[in-house]
């Protein structure tokens, strides 16, 4: 097992060069660059600059070289430790990321926890009870959560929150704390306002895994196996727990892999509608603004989450299940 | 949405503007002033204590309490000195104010910086709040010579920075000669300092105080340019003066070369000039000492809340002598979505903004004014039209066929009178504005007169149809859609960026319409970057944007002049002939050409023939109709603002525009808030 955890780790170096070339010149593919686009934006803001004002920003950049040249501009930085200055913030990158990469994990670890805390349970329950009035409960309360999307969510409860408390619900902060240093005031702040949008993400990944868990349990559940131990005498919950739940969950252990890199991406529309300062909106702004030096340096962090994410599943599941460590070995 | 319900809507909103509209007349209405109480006769007066003259009535300066615990500490010196021997005056709008408060603003980060240079607006010279003059500001004045060559402008004594640090001609040309004649820094010098040989004009210090500045050629659009030279656009192109005393730091002619690259490469950077870019601006780094009313309280633009404290040394007092500002801190709030923030305004979590409140929330806003302690004032702009069509007409490069078709004047005429502009103004612009053509406002000395104004915009299918069948568009498919002379199908591209208004359901209200006289036509949405981007490469056929520097068609890039850019989509293979001086693009037909020689006699001319050139300008835009105006004078562009219940001196009407700095020439720094 530790000799294919370090084939895994010899490759990464490998797969991220592949993943930051790609990532570049993606990002650089559409027309335009960072100073149309950003023209573009000035002029939609009632504001315009002259042509020698554009060549000199264009120069001042760099983008008036061909694209190979930025790309090992770029790469070449990176390999020193060094993510570049955004165009946009005009700050360095590793110091924009860093600030909401924390608080993207914490948000994510929260929906996360909140997930399955939430899901296994109801699909244990809607399993060993098929067809209850529970299970029909469940069902039809898990439907209406995987079918609306989440940002949907979002707006009518800022909606809602405003019409009866006229509050707006938005950020992860209270004003006197957005721009404070860490402090305990800060966290207990942050954990004010952290729950609202973690249940608004979590819906619907919670809806997804109680009906994975409870398909997979409904398998286990008519095997021989379950049906021996059952002969045997063995009390149902204890029985029903130890066995089957732990096959069933196997699935679910294999996608924790992509739930990190899922974790940053999938609520970026969320969090710009609820103006989380995560690093969701920061990409998509990076991406529409073409600011390839930011996205590509999310991007590139990304690709390293999936491939840690995809690790750490690999590893769990062959603690899980022994079929897997005896292959391994 | 069932017919009858969008009616009931847009009656809604009718009765909500007439109602507003009467309330803002009754707000206008001022209130009765105590009667002065009659001194009884019999008595003989006290001798009432002389009138002081206004001068040392000036000179009795008060200041705000937090500056003034700041003084008693001695951490700041007292106010007379901070102020410069003449300060500005300013007026107020409606009443003295009172000192104190925080004003409530949202950004959408790094790249809304704008929302920064229009609120403190601080440039030599400013617009004036009606938008019409330029008017002295940290300069106090002017004079030219009579041939508008030279241009002397007048520094004020014992101006001094937000460091304490005194302000003088030095700083002028520490601009000139470090930035603008640094080929690093300006790789090409911006038009407005280029004499018309392309050789850049002389700036001279011939005293402390006094600036001088020298052109080739008369030049009578200087104070308009100069009134934008600000630091807009976080450009240090758009600059006229810097700190030298800071900004010398960071530059090779007064540093060694090895530190200055160890501060480059701190800072992450390649390059010496994108750090001085960065130092340069008050907005990226609250270090640099300003002259502006707020200055950054140790955040930037790029800070997720970038807060503006009172600049100490401001250099203007209101007419009793009270230093300004009267408001001690602005706070800007970072949005992500800009809905978000409209949702925060219409929720009284914004003091007074335009900026990014959408047109189409007016109902919404104007609906909760009372619940959110706010009421909402309309700004239009001179803007001649919120929703021009404008014609590419070098498209013809690109598709002989269709290009001839839009190059043809009648064509354009019948499409104009095909269109029903009081449908879109009711659809598109809830009943606000008028429909017109893109020429000035009324009210503005540039406006060419009403026949201009409405020429071909009656809503007549018939005369269209009698027009597209003259121009030899008879042929027709079995869809009942014209085809082009050579009988290939015509289907037209309206091109739409979904910024600012509807101008999707202006672009669909359209296209309906032409196909009411057999013209096919399709809306393209697109982002806003590709569809800029399409606009150089000439693939665009026709395009809605609004059209708002008609108040200014003389200085910055008006969007009237072929060789602006960004310009519309008027002919991008002209602007290329002009920018080459003739090797690429394509050679301008003879009325297009008269476009550039109005604008540049303007630019040489006095204030009077300014004036008849702006009107001849418009009455040619209108005459061949490169653009299709629709409709016009709405608040469409920044013009719905949402001003706290409590804060006073923000004006009813005034000048809205992006030279003017809106809202910078109304002043901000005279607003307060009444407790």
């Amino acid at each position: 097992m530790l000799q294919y955890i370090v084939k895994r780790l010899l490759l990464l170096p490998f797969l991220l060069f592949i993943f930051s070339v790609f990532a570049f010149f993606i990002i650089q593919a559409p027309p335009g660059d960072f100073v149309t686009s950003y023209v573009a934006e000035l002029a939609a803001s009632g504001s315009s600059m002259d042509q020698a004002q554009i060549d000199a920003l264009r120069q001042m950049y760099g983008l008036d070289q061909p694209m190979y040249v930025q790309y090992l501009k770029w790469i070449g930085r990176i390999l020193r430790g060094d993510l570049g200055v955004s165009l946009d913030w005009q700050r360095p990158n590793l110091e924009l990321i860093k600030e909401r990469l924390l608080l993207t994990v914490m948000l994510g670890a929260f929906t996360f926890g909140f997930t399955w805390a939430l899901a296994i349970p109801i699909g244990i329950l809607s399993a060993t009870r098929q067809y209850s009035f529970l299970d029909y409960f469940f069902t039809v309360f898990n439907y209406i959560g995987v079918a609306t999307p989440t940002f949907m969510t979002a707006l009518v409860l800022m909606w809602l929150a405003f019409k009866y408390f006229g509050i707006s619900i938005t950020g992860l902060f209270s004003p006197e704390y957005v721009d404070a240093p860490w402090s305990w005031g800060r966290v207990v702040d942050l954990l004010k306002h952290m729950w609202l949008p973690a249940v608004i993400l979590g819906m619907d990944g919670t809806a997804r895994l109680a009906r994975i868990m409870r398909a997979n349990l409904l398998d286990e559940l008519n095997k021989p196996y379950v049906e021996m131990a059952r002969a045997k005498g063995m009390p149902e919950w204890k029985l029903v727990l130890r066995y089957p739940v732990r096959l069933a969950i196997n699935p679910l252990i294999s996608t924790i892999g992509w739930y990190l890199p899922l974790l940053f991406s999938g609520s970026v529309i969320v969090a710009t509608v609820l103006n989380l300062p995560t690093i969701g909106p920061m990409l998509l702004r990076s991406l529409t603004n073409q600011d390839m030096f930011l996205a590509g340096a999310i991007v590139l962090i990304y690709c390293l989450l999936a491939i840690i994410g995809t690790l750490i599943s690999d590893i769990l599941l062959a603690w899980l299940d022994p079929r897997i460590r005896m292959e391994g070995s | 949405m069932p017919r009858s319900m969008r009616l009931n809507r847009l009656l809604l909103v009718l009765v909500m503007v007439v109602g507003l509209l009467a309330l803002a007349a009754c707000a206008q209405q001022p209130t009765a002033a105590p009667e002065p109480t009659p001194t009884p006769k019999e008595e003989a007066p006290a001798p009432a204590p002389a009138q002081p003259k206004p001068e040392e009535r000036v000179s009795k300066y008060n200041e705000a309490p937090m500056l003034k615990e700041l003084v008693e500490k001695g951490e700041l010196p007292p106010v007379d000195e901070r102020l410069p021997e003449e300060p500005l005056v300013i007026d107020v709008v409606e009443e003295i104010g009172q000192y104190g408060g925080t004003l409530r603003r949202g950004f959408l980060g790094p790249s809304d910086h704008n929302n920064y240079t229009r609120v403190v607006y601080d440039a030599l010279v400013r617009f004036s709040p009606d938008g019409t003059e330029v008017i002295p500001h940290i300069a106090k004045g002017w004079e030219s010579n009579e041939d508008f060559t030279v241009w002397k402008v007048f520094l004020r004594k014992g101006l001094k920075w937000s460091d304490g640090h005194p302000f003088t001609a030095d700083d002028i040309m520490f601009w000139y000669e470090y930035i603008l004649l640094n080929k690093d820094l300006t790789p090409s010098v911006p038009i407005w300092m280029q004499n018309q040989d392309g050789s850049v004009a002389k700036v001279e210090k011939l005293d402390d105080y006094t600036v001088q500045w020298t052109f080739k050629q008369p030049n009578t659009a200087f104070l308009l340019e100069l009134a934008n030279k600000d630091g807009a656009d976080k450009s240090i192109h758009n600059l006229a003066f810097v700190p030298a005393h800071y900004m010398k730091q960071f530059h090779p002619a007064f540093v060694d070369e090895a530190e200055l690259q160890a501060k480059v490469e701190e800072a992450g950077f390649d390059t010496w000039t994108e750090l001085f870019a960065v130092k340069a601006m008050p907005h990226l780094n609250p270090e640099r000492p300003s002259t502006a009313a707020w200055i950054p309280d140790n955040s930037s633009v790029s800070d997720q809340v970038f807060v503006l404290k009172r600049n100490p040394y401001y250099f203007a007092v209101d007419p009793e002598g009270n230093q300004l500002p009267y408001i001690d801190y602005v706070r800007f709030t970072f949005f992500a979505d800009k809905e978000a923030l409209n949702l925060a305004a219409v929720a009284g979590e914004i003091d007074m903004q335009g900026r990014h409140i959408n047109m189409s929330n007016y109902p919404v806003l104007v609906e909760n004014q009372e619940k959110g302690g706010y009421r909402v004032v309309t700004w239009p702009t001179f803007g001649g039209s919120d929703a021009v069509l404008m014609f590419n007409q070098t498209y013809v490069a690109k598709d002989p066929a269709v290009g001839e078709l839009l190059r043809n004047r009648d064509f354009r005429i019948a499409l104009s009178y095909a269109i029903d502009r009081e449908k879109i103004k009711e659809l598109a612009f809830l009943g606000l504005g008028e429909p017109r053509q893109g020429v000035p406002a009324p009210n503005h000395p540039y406006y060419p007169g009403d026949e201009w104004a409405y020429k071909y915009t009656e809503h007549d299918p018939d005369k269209a149809n009698e027009m597209l069948d003259s121009i030899g568009l008879t042929e027709r498919d079995e869809e009942g859609f014209r085809l082009l002379p050579n009988g290939e199908r015509l289907d037209l591209e309206i091109s739409v960026v979904p910024a600012f208004a509807n101008w999707t359901d202006v672009g669909q209200i359209v296209v309906e319409n032409w196909a009411d006289v057999g013209i096919r036509a399709h809306v393209e949405i697109r982002e806003r970057a590709l569809h800029f981007q399409m606009r150089n490469t000439n693939d665009l056929m026709i395009e809605i944007w609004n059209e708002d520097t008609t108040g200014f068609p003389f200085s910055g890039q008006p969007k009237m002049d072929p060789r602006s850019d960004p310009a519309l989509t008027f002919g991008p293979l002209y602007r290329k002939w002009y920018q080459t001086n003739g090797a690429e693009g394509m050679e301008p037909p003879p009325e297009v050409k008269k476009l550039v020689e109005i604008i540049d006699e303007a630019k040489v001319s006095g204030r009077e023939r300014q004036i008849e050139l702006a009107q001849e300008l418009f009455r040619h835009w209108v005459d061949n109709l490169w653009e299709i105006g629709t409709v016009g004078l709405t608040p469409m562009i920044q013009g719905v603002i949402v001003v706290n219940q409590d804060l006073h001196n923000v004006p009813e009407t005034a000048g809205n525009d992006w030279p003017l700095r809106t809202p910078g020439n109304t002043r901000p720094e005279q607003y307060f808030f009444k407790r």
